[in-house]
């Protein structure tokens, strides 16, 4: 692999134009999207190779076609039979073997679609040539994602992420290997990092729900486990190589616990707990987002949900200043209070007509009830007035920069009902806020969230952020398994899709139709680390290898706090924490490393 | 009734030719070269070591087309189309001749050359460049046989051959080397080290019980020496190449060598036939021919006709040049 190194090198340092590699062959057809390259002896071609080839046109002005490598094949040309190979290798038979490589084109510039001519030479691309055939060249605001195969960055047109031209990003891929979480984690970290937001940098936010364990609570430290591979990729790339600078952190209360410590287990400081109150309940009628399926029409209980959310704020009033809510002579203080109150309201005689619609009959307040009571071991933590009034359990982006909102040990109807909520809440103060400023909102398992049979509070929301997300601001980083379970409409207004790992069967669902063939098959070997990116701009998906997180995603690799204090919540425009771990950058050397490599046995948990 | 089919393709009718087989040549043979002829029986392979290199040198042709040199201007009325020509018959042939040189574990081809011609007697020929291709004119003598254009055209390939086997010799070539031709040797006599290998069987070279004794040959056996005389000189052997056992000359190979070496010569090279041929045998699903057409020579043959170029294509060139002349 020296002279993939060696190439590697030669088209970091921008030299132009690359090195002939073979010819266009004229025994396949070569159309002007997608011809054939004859690799001549000594020369290779591998996936993701960038390869140029020029044709000059009578009175026009010489057409570049510009393409990807997307499969290579190599054969023994003058055996016939399978078994030849045995002859030619003990050389009774004469043989030669013959690569040819595909190439997909992603530009012909001038606009001429002619194709180009059998026997063509055919180099490969380097410095600018490559950036032409990436569209690199014609990215105002682009945004390194990682290093290509060739070891030279590969990157994002900002236009279609910032609602400019499009918005979201949308990450499949299989549980465990296919690093979702981390890629949009280094996505992230990447825009805020590499200068593209501009002026608007301050004003923009990142909203990260972490629903699998506690990898995400150490944004803000540096990773002890980052070697000088990783930095001289990150150095690459044009990106320092440190943790988060300005990260919040909440997790839900503490289960049994009246003094209001957040539950984490790993991190003992710099989380703040968060909760609802009942008055905030009440008032700001929550309670459809307690069920799963509120909004199915098919489902006649949803009445009572709306009249009982209805009944709580109009015939209650806050009480204290912890939050509490009063019905009638009745306090509430915890989530089971208002069940039992709820309870005695719609099957009571006197009240039913008015807490559970006039005409409802007694089997639809059954079914009512029985949802409300699952709903209520879910949401005691989180619904309740029974903790000490504070400031900041409101979850909210204002004061930093990326917001990390723990759920992983609340129940899924916990999660989706603060996922639903804070997403509402965010998307109002957006609404307020106008477009000026952008919020990140990263979700995984958006299939649970987002699924495509049924509807849910939740679910509108999400599809209210895909529709309209754009113009307002507001970007949804989604990640899911499997893009075939989550809504159509939110998979498909992503302008930016990502696969990871894939599953050989989800692999060959439609939509996943913007892979070419060899990228699906691809898919099902790709190595943690390595994404397949598509967007608007490029034909062809873009294999890309990030490089490892430069912040800690476990007790065990985070390094000290880059600054004074913590990652607490508040600590509004903290940008320190940029010189971290930046000496003894660029010593690695060019050869192509897994940037994974240093932790076979024990992978960061993505 | 037991029997056994030819591993030939019919196509290509067999190794032996029945209709020869008791026509005995009139050549004179020479039966006391290696042992007496009284005492001629199969020999073994020896072992002995293969040589490093072994050199296969092999043509092929082609015609293209069949064309009629008009010797004047058309008698009668111009476009009328009562008009009659002279004309003299001519081909437009492509023919190749190249060596698969097979050292150790890699064979390979070398020293290739396609060449093409217009052959012809008429007087007034000249050669035809087509848009593909062009056809310099071979001269043909008029002698009336009916075959002379054909044989004209063996005489360029052979010619070629020799250019290939010469250049192989000089290039590729190591001291230790085996040459083999296809086909009888003919005129390359002089290349040392050489043996042409005949495939196909038209004469009937030994006298009765010498040539029971060919059929009776196992795998990788051959029979003594011999020596023909007809009008040129050249020992010659027959080789049995491992084949599954049937026809009782299935897989039977002649062997030539120069007349002019010494006799210790030849016995060895007829000693190298019997190592180095029977490893490059080809094997009957393979191959029409086998085992008698040798794998490299087949795959040399292959190559070759792809060189020539495709002949729809050259036709059209020459239906083309045609109409323009």
């Amino acid at each position: 692999m020296a002279e993939a190194g060696a190439a590697g090198t030669a088209a970091a340092s921008g030299q132009a134009p690359g090195r002939q590699v073979g010819r266009v062959l004229g025994t396949q057809d070569a159309t002007p999207l997608s011809f054939w390259v004859a690799i001549q002896s000594g020369a290779y071609l591998q996936l993701d190779d960038v390869v140029v080839t020029a044709r000059a046109l009578p009175g026009e002005a010489t057409v570049l076609h510009s393409g990807v490598v997307t499969d290579v094949r190599a054969r023994h040309e003058g055996a016939q039979f399978a078994s030849d190979v045995f002859l030619i290798e003990e050389g009774v038979l004469p043989a030669e073997i013959q690569e040819v490589a595909e190439i997909s084109v992603t530009r012909v510039d001038p606009e001429l679609y002619v194709p180009p001519r059998p026997g063509a030479p055919a180099r490969r691309a380097g410095g600018d040539e490559r950036d032409a055939a990436l569209y690199f060249d014609t990215m105002e605001r682009r945004v390194p994602m990682g290093l290509g195969r060739d070891g030279v960055p590969v990157y994002l047109n900002f236009d279609f992420l910032d609602g400019s031209r499009g918005a979201h990003i949308s990450v499949s891929g299989i549980s465990g290997v296919a690093t979702k979480t981390s890629f949009a984690l280094f996505l992230l970290y990447s825009i805020f990092q590499c200068g593209v937001l501009g002026g608007r940098a301050a004003n923009t936010k990142a909203l990260v729900f972490s629903v699998k364990g506690e990898d995400l609570l150490f944004l803000d430290r540096p990773n002890t486990r980052l070697d000088d591979v990783g930095r001289d990729s990150y150095a690459r790339l044009g990106l320092p190589a440190g943790p988060f600078p300005s990260v919040g952190i909440y997790a839900p209360p503490l289960a049994g616990d009246l003094t209001g410590r957040p539950d984490v287990r790993e991190r003992t400081d710099g989380v703040q707990a968060f909760w609802w109150t009942l008055a905030e309940f009440c008032e700001q009628e929550l309670l459809p987002f307690a069920f799963a399926d509120a909004e199915d029409d098919r489902q006649q209980y949803t009445m009572v949900v709306a009249q009982v959310a209805s009944m709580l704020r109009r015939s209650g009033s806050p009480a204290g200043t912890d939050g509490a809510w009063r019905v009638d002579t009745a306090t509430l203080r915890t989530f089971a209070d208002l069940v039992d109150l709820v309870t005695d309201k719609v099957t009571a005689e006197d009240t039913r007509a008015q807490w559970a619609g006039p005409v409802t009959g007694a089997g639809t307040v059954n079914a009512f009830l029985r949802r409300l009571r699952s709903a209520a071991r879910a949401l005691a933590r989180l619904v309740r007035a029974d903790l000490p009034a504070e400031a900041g359990r409101r979850v909210s982006t204002e004061g930093q920069q990326v917001t990390v909102v723990d759920l992983h040990n609340l129940p899924e109807r916990a999660q989706r009902f603060v996922v639903g909520l804070l997403l509402r809440a965010e998307t109002e103060r957006k609404e307020a806020a106008g477009p000026g400023s952008l919020l990140f909102t990263m979700i995984d398992e958006l299939n649970k969230y987002a699924p495509r049979e049924g509807d849910s509070p939740i679910k509108q929301t999400l599809l209210d952020i895909a529709e309209r997300g754009r113009s307002l601001g507001i970007i949804l980083i989604g990640a899911q398994q499997t893009a075939s379970e989550v809504e159509r409409r939110v998979v498909g207004m992503s302008s930016i899709k990502v696969v990871g790992r894939l599953d050989p069967a989800e692999a060959g669902r439609s939509e996943y139709g913007f892979l070419p063939v060899t990228q699906r098959q691809r898919a099902t070997i790709a190595k943690p680390g390595t994404m397949f990116v598509s967007q608007p701009e490029l034909p062809v998906p873009l294999a890309v290898e990030f490089p490892f997180p430069a912040w800690a995603t476990r007790p065990a690799e985070a390094g000290p706090a880059p600054s004074v204090g913590s990652g607490a919540v508040g600590t509004a425009g903290r940008t320190t924490g940029r010189s971290a771990g930046r000496s003894g950058s660029r010593t690695g050397g060019p050869g192509r490393q897994d940037p994974f490599a240093g932790i076979p046995h024990d992978p960061p948990p993505f | 009734m037991r029997f056994d089919v030819d591993p030939w393709d019919p196509g290509y009718g067999t190794a032996l030719d029945p209709d020869l087989v008791l026509a005995e040549t009139a050549a004179s043979v020479n039966l006391d070269v290696e042992v007496p002829a009284a005492r001629w029986s199969a020999v073994v392979r020896p072992q002995v070591p293969a040589p490093s290199t072994v050199l296969f040198v092999d043509g092929v042709r082609r015609i293209d087309a069949h064309v009629w040199v008009r010797d004047g201007e058309a008698r009668g009325g111009g476009n009328g189309g009562g008009g009659g020509f002279g004309a003299t018959e001519g081909i437009c042939a492509s023919y190749a001749a190249g060596v698969v040189a097979s050292a150790g574990q890699t064979a390979r081809l070398s020293a290739t050359e396609v060449r093409r011609g217009l052959f012809t007697s008429a007087g007034n020929a000249t050669g035809v460049t087509t848009r593909t291709a062009q056809y310099p004119l071979r001269a043909a003598a008029p002698d009336g046989a009916s075959d002379v254009l054909s044989l004209a055209l063996q005489g360029q390939l052979a010619a070629v051959e020799d250019t290939a086997a010469r250049h192989a010799r000089e290039v590729i070539g190591e001291s230790d080397d085996l040459l083999v031709v296809d086909g009888p040797l003919h005129g390359r006599g002089d290349l040392p080290r050489t043996v042409g290998l005949v495939k196909t069987h038209r004469a009937t070279y030994l006298p009765g019980p010498q040539h029971t004794l060919v059929a009776s040959l196992r795998a990788a056996e051959r029979t003594p020496v011999f020596l023909i005389g007809t009008s040129w000189q050249r020992y010659s052997w027959y080789l049995r190449l491992p084949c599954p056992v049937g026809a009782p000359w299935a897989g039977v190979v002649r062997c030539e060598a120069s007349g002019e070496t010494t006799v210790e010569a030849v016995l060895g090279l007829a000693t190298r036939t019997q190592v180095v041929l029977p490893r490059f045998a080809s094997c009957e699903y393979k191959d029409a021919r086998a085992p008698q057409n040798l794998y490299p020579i087949a795959g040399l043959e292959r190559e070759l006709r792809r060189r020539l170029g495709d002949q729809a294509l050259l036709y059209r060139g020459l239906r083309a040049a045609s109409v323009a002349s």
